[in-house]
């Protein structure tokens, strides 16, 4: 089905996106540029936003791109059920706008980080997260704010709701403070929306998509996000 | 007409038919010297009255906001009704009346930047000088108000002073007062006339109530020159003066400031071992195209909320400073 890969000035991922989702069977990934507006969006069902660096990251990550007019549209879609994925920046934009909850700050390193990291999946059965659950699978991240942060009033709640598909482990699938690459609270890698439909994630599934980049571990996130859109 | 309050020149009637606004009378008293000196001078209430209509309205046009609403007839103005702040702003540009008493200085010296005092205002006390800190202390405004007052009142110098520039003219110094509307609307208020103002011509004769201060001539005559040069005066000349505030954006406390930690420990690093904790935020310096008012006050709120700080994480702070 149709899916929009929103490129904002700045954002740089989205062939990577485009490329992953198009060998995925029943996938109609296109690009539309954020300067489209709302009618860039008429025909999706669903939506990506990749990865980048939006309007030089400058504010704060995903600020600035938080308030074009195209993410009215997306909000819209998300109301609407449909599923919007938000990768490293866009997960950045969609906690800006407050699609998603929370905030993601500086790395306590205060160091772009790039590398390859694990991630738990929780026992929990989300649109995203089909088929997966409870596996350990292997991801690249790339970003100097994924410190992931929210009030306890919101955390609890996630937590309680099953709305946090993803959290920072080793190689064995312990969550522990030496595998947290940036200081996220609760080693929080993604979070959900409460209807279920958003998912932000600071590791980048179509980096590990095919063979040749070193892991498939994120092929299944995109499968079920297409298998959504229909 | 319910009288609503009686000043030393001014009397302010309550506006029969709207609550909010009221009408303002301007008697022929004229009063120096801390109220010492005292006389009916016919006609005087009328040329004030004049003088206050063409300025509010010549600064509501620049774009600050005044209680003024419009002319009636008699030496009366329809005014937005307010409650009137407890301090008296003075802004001078040059030394005169008691500033050069007060400090030992030469009438006429240029002061190198506009100076903005306070005095509280307070016939009992004799309207005493008044530092901010100690406004804020007891509880006479807001420290917001204050920095508010200021920045209105450095505004309305700007605009003053280049419209009486055009007839060759000084503005010397002036007194404001500020006057809060119902919906919490901080507005210039009172009167602005040669009652108010000190106004040199050329030679630095005075065209203000220091005629009638100093016994230096016939304050009609003063007030009447003034009135006609200001109607002589093209507003649309003088060019709106862009303002500017900042927003500062600060990490929450509790809230990990990495950027302010990496910054410490290379601080530490250079010796600097006194230092104990850093943390990074931001300053917005915007540049407003018109004066400060309440309404863009709340403006600057709702762009802190909306854009410039993340309220999860960060604290925003809108400085007039």
């Amino acid at each position: 089905m149709s899916i929009a890969v929103i490129r904002f000035p700045g954002t740089n991922n989205e062939d990577d996106v485009l490329r992953a989702l198009a060998q995925i069977p029943g996938a109609k990934p296109y690009l539309v540029q954020s300067r489209k507006g709302l009618a860039g969006l008429k025909d999706a069902d669903g939506v990506v936003i990749p990865g980048g660096f939006s309007y030089g990251d400058y504010l704060r990550a995903g600020a600035v791109a938080s308030v074009d007019v195209i993410v009215e549209g997306i909000r819209d879609l998300a109301e609407d059920g449909k599923p919007v994925l938000g990768i490293c920046n866009g997960f950045q934009i969609l906690a800006e706008t407050g699609i998603l909850q929370g905030v993601l700050l500086p790395n306590q390193s205060a160091r772009f980080v790039c590398k390859w990291v694990y991630l738990k999946v929780s026992e929990q059965t989300t649109l995203f997260t089909e088929n997966i659950e409870n596996a350990v699978l292997r991801l690249p991240i790339a970003h100097a704010e994924g410190n992931y942060f929210c009030p306890e009033e919101q955390l609890v709640p996630l937590w309680d709701e099953g709305r946090i598909p993803f959290t920072y482990c080793d190689s064995r699938g312990q969550v522990t403070d030496d595998a947290n690459p940036n200081g996220s609270i609760d080693n929080i890698a993604g979070i959900i929306n409460q209807k279920g439909n958003v998912l932000g994630m600071m590791p980048h599934p179509e980096r590990a998509s095919r063979p040749l980049l070193g892991s498939t571990d994120g092929l299944q996130i995109l499968e079920n996000f297409v298998r959504a859109t229909k | 007409m319910d009288i609503i309050h009686e000043g030393k020149v001014k009397r302010v009637f309550q506006e029969p038919d709207s609550p909010e606004r009221v009408i303002i009378e301007f008697t022929d008293t004229v009063t120096a010297g801390d109220g010492k000196k005292r006389q009916v001078i016919e006609g005087k209430g009328e040329l004030a009255c004049r003088m206050s209509e063409y300025l509010f309205g010549y600064l509501e046009g620049k774009g600050i906001d005044t209680h003024y609403v419009k002319p009636l007839s008699g030496a009366r103005l329809l005014c937005r009704k307010v409650a009137i702040y407890p301090i008296e702003v003075v802004c001078r540009n040059i030394a005169a009346g008691s500033f050069c008493r007060r400090y030992g200085l030469e009438r006429g010296e240029p002061l190198r930047r506009p100076l903005v005092e306070f005095f509280v205002k307070d016939d009992s006390l004799h309207d005493p000088l008044i530092a901010k800190d100690s406004i804020i202390l007891l509880g006479l405004l807001e420290e917001d108000v204050l920095q508010f007052m200021k920045s209105v009142t450095l505004s309305a110098n700007y605009y003053l002073t280049e419209l009486f520039r055009q007839q060759e003219l000084t503005l010397v110094d002036f007194k404001l007062e500020f006057g809060s509307t119902k919906d919490g609307h901080v507005v210039l208020a009172d009167e602005l006339s040669g009652d108010t103002m000190r106004v040199w011509d050329n030679d630095s004769t005075s065209v203000d109530k220091d005629v009638f201060r100093e016994d230096k001539g016939d304050l009609i005559e003063a007030y009447t020159q003034l009135v006609d040069s200001l109607k002589m005066t093209r507003p649309e000349d003088v060019s709106l003066r862009p303002e500017t505030v900042k927003v500062i954006v600060d990490p929450k406390g509790g809230i990990k400031n990495p950027p302010g930690e990496v910054t410490k420990k290379a601080l530490v690093r250079l010796g600097f071992s006194d230092v104990e904790e850093v943390r990074v935020g931001k300053i917005f310096k915007i540049q407003l195209k018109r004066p400060l008012t309440s309404e863009i006050l709340n403006q600057l709120r709702m762009m802190s909320v909306k854009l410039l700080s993340n309220p999860i994480s960060e604290k925003h702070e809108v400085s007039l400073d």
